[in-house]
């Protein structure tokens, strides 16, 4: 659906389904040059499991009009203003790569009162090199076929995908073109910018999943698993596959946060 | 494409690891029409478009899907959808994007069965067709209007052999906001990536080259991705709420794979024109020797052509890899590893001549197929277009004294010496 939000045209995913304030609320957020698509069997897999779900395009992503936002901060700080203008009060919040370092901020912002925090293919930091941040700049086209070639495991490269005819490079490479051109440039930064992950991290007083990659290139292994040992009681699985977690193993996540889900209060 | 992988690696092996349970290195025939729920939660989840999977063979296969993302790969794009037939494949993509009340522009010099479909089937459902010439842009431009809501063409014309100039089209296409919709049969993606120049859909006969074997029909859409749906009024079906599925938008679900999801919902669903895993399973094996294949047959077809330019019972060759073909230039341009495998030629001696060519040859198959890996021939005056007079056929871009090559593999001494045997025998008749 599209709201009005902050003077732009804001597009939220919902799975198919009505926003109902009254359940329970899954925010899916989306990773740096990603939007709303990078969920597509998440979004409609909890909708019609009962959850209300909402998948924001960022600011100049996807469907959204708006100036990108320039710092992990001011995402946070946008997606908060968001759960308010939509009075969304019990939420969980699924970040995956550059969205958990949104939810780690969201979650200082709100004081540890989100229902759960569930990481996926993510860590504390997420520094980018210069080439990238340069290309992303220069030539965002190109900056994103490169990310798509980097993020996926073995399954991208022979085109392996659950979802029958699908190619991950191709579905990939065109979510990434229907960005405003400097949205990638903007996410790129802001990851690399953020340096508040470690306190961020210990903060989290509320029920945890992290869900990594072995095959992550974007934000590896060894970073996902430094970033799970700083937060109290944090669930963990580790999937065989690379950084597009989402799209590559998207049975075997869902069923995880179902059943990390089906033990909350 | 694969960025870490070649086109000749990626025939191979794109859309299949392994099966683990079996470690079967081909892609194992799922000859099933159905599949077992775990639970009634997962046939609910399959049923909603929840996650990806398979819940009944007319809707998707595991053997078809490997074929379908073997084909996306290749072709560089988002997903794919392989059906029943080139044919199937065509109107599928019609019937997905248009309504009773819009239009189509397309090539006036197409395949047979594609201008019939547009001319006087679609008609009959609400749906009407201008026809121009592919190598007019102006034209083109110009007859896109308001309801326009695909540009239909052959990127290699079938049979007169016109190339499409993609670049310029895609432009034209972009800028009026219509799918630009290539038939791309006669090409492959190993001659020419239609993606790269712009176009949003292609649509595959894979009995032809793809398949190379003649022994399996079969059709494939491929969907680029690189279209933008949300135009809710021109694009209804695509990006406005679908009648199944709680009023699903395709577009704002799937994004750049909203065409074959709408097309597969409702399609396959309810025309039903699947593709037996069996087929599948034989035209991914043609898929696999495809770069092998085309090269052999760009080899061979140059070959003939020399051959037939320099000889004196041949009034006319027709190849846009001929100097002499009006889109030559086009053709370097989009088409640099060679302009497909099928030649046309005229006989000294008028569709008589035809006719005792093609009664004369032993090697070369007289059949209505092309892209076999065997050489092919047929004399449209004396078969397909045996009813229609010269003058008709002269409108259709074709002759009385027309021969259609599809240059197969065999040594190229052996093609030509059967073309000796037909010449011999159009000489005969001559005297």
């Amino acid at each position: 659906m599209i709201i009005n939000f902050k003077g732009a045209n804001t597009y939220l995913g919902t799975g198919g389904k009505s926003l109902d304030i009254n359940k329970r609320t899954l925010c899916f957020l989306h990773g740096s040059g990603q939007n709303h698509l990078s969920f597509i069997q998440q979004a409609r897999f909890f909708a019609y499991k009962g959850y209300s779900v909402i998948v924001p395009d960022m600011p100049a992503h996807g469907f959204s009009d708006g100036n990108p936002c320039k710092s992990i901060k001011e995402n946070a700080e946008w997606i908060n203003d968001l759960l308010v203008k939509l009075n969304l009060k019990d939420v969980v919040v699924i970040g995956h790569s550059q969205g958990c370092l949104v939810a780690l901020e969201l979650n200082r912002i709100l004081k540890n009162s989100l229902e759960a925090l569930i990481f996926v293919a993510g860590s504390n930091e997420i520094p980018v090199n210069q080439f990238l941040l340069d290309l992303s700049k220069e030539n965002p086209q190109k900056a994103s076929q490169m990310m798509v070639t980097w993020g996926h495991g073995v399954d991208g490269d022979m085109s392996i995908n659950k979802w029958p005819g699908h190619s991950h490079y191709g579905e990939g490479n065109n979510i990434m073109c229907m960005n405003k051109p400097t949205a990638l440039m903007y996410d790129l930064h802001s990851c690399n910018d953020y340096s508040d992950g470690i306190d961020a991290a210990k903060n989290i007083k509320v029920p945890a999943l992290a869900v990594l990659a072995k095959n992550d290139q974007m934000t590896p292994l060894k970073s996902g698993l430094k970033f799970v040992e700083l937060i109290k009681n944090c669930e963990i699985h580790i999937l065989n596959c690379g950084h597009f977690l989402p799209s590559e193993r998207p049975i075997e996540l869902n069923s995880i946060i179902n059943s990390f889900l089906s033990k909350l209060k | 494409m694969s960025e870490n992988y070649k086109f000749d690696t990626l025939s191979l092996h794109a859309g299949h690891i392994p099966d683990k349970e079996t470690g079967s290195r081909a892609v194992p025939i799922y000859q099933t029409t159905s599949y077992v729920f775990n639970s009634t939660e997962e046939a609910a989840s399959l049923y909603n478009m929840e996650v990806g999977g398979h819940l009944y063979t007319r809707i998707s296969n595991p053997t078809v899907a490997a074929l379908e993302q073997r084909l996306a790969s290749l072709e560089g794009g988002a997903s794919a959808l392989a059906c029943s037939s080139g044919m199937a494949a065509m109107h599928l993509v019609v019937s997905a994007i248009c309504s009773s009340g819009d239009h189509i522009v397309a090539s006036s010099k197409m395949y047979g069965a594609n201008i019939n479909l547009l001319q006087h089937t679609m008609p009959r459902f609400g749906v009407n067709t201008d026809f121009v010439n592919p190598n007019d842009p102006e034209a083109i431009k110009s007859a896109i209007k308001p309801n326009t809501k695909l540009v239909f063409g052959e990127v290699i014309g079938n049979p007169g052999l016109d190339i499409m100039d993609v670049p310029k089209i895609a432009k034209i296409c972009n800028s009026k906001n219509v799918p630009l919709v290539l038939d791309a049969t006669f090409n492959t993606p190993y001659l020419m990536q239609p993606f790269k120049h712009g176009a949003n859909i292609i649509v595959h006969s894979l009995t032809k080259w793809l398949g190379g074997h003649g022994i399996a029909i079969g059709g494939a859409i491929v969907n680029g991705g690189n279209f933008d749906w949300g135009d809710k009024d021109k694009f209804p079906t695509i990006s406005g709420p679908h009648f199944a599925l709680g009023g699903i938008s395709f577009w704002e679900e799937f994004g750049p794979s909203a065409l074959i999801a709408k097309i597969r919902a409702e399609g396959m669903y309810n025309f039903g024109p699947s593709l037996s895993p069996t087929n599948a399973f034989h035209l991914m094996q043609g898929i696999e020797t495809l770069p092998l294949r085309m090269k052999k047959h760009i080899e061979n077809t140059h070959s003939i052509l020399d051959f037939l330019v320099n000889h004196e019972m041949v009034e006319w060759v027709k190849h846009p890899d001929l100097e002499t073909h009006p889109d030559h230039e086009v053709a370097k341009r989009i088409l640099p590893k060679g302009s497909g495998s099928i030649v046309a030629f005229g006989i000294k001696g008028g569709r008589e001549a035809g006719k005792a060519f093609i009664e004369s040859v032993q090697l070369a198959s007289h059949l209505a197929n092309v892209g076999d890996a065997k050489t092919l021939l047929i004399h449209p005056g004396s078969t397909t277009h045996s009813h229609l007079s010269s003058e008709a056929m002269k409108e259709g871009g074709l002759t009385d004294d027309m021969i259609r090559l599809s240059v197969g593999l065999e040594d190229i001494n052996d093609i030509t010496k059967d073309f000796e045997r037909g010449f011999k025998a159009v000489k005969k008749l001559n005297k």
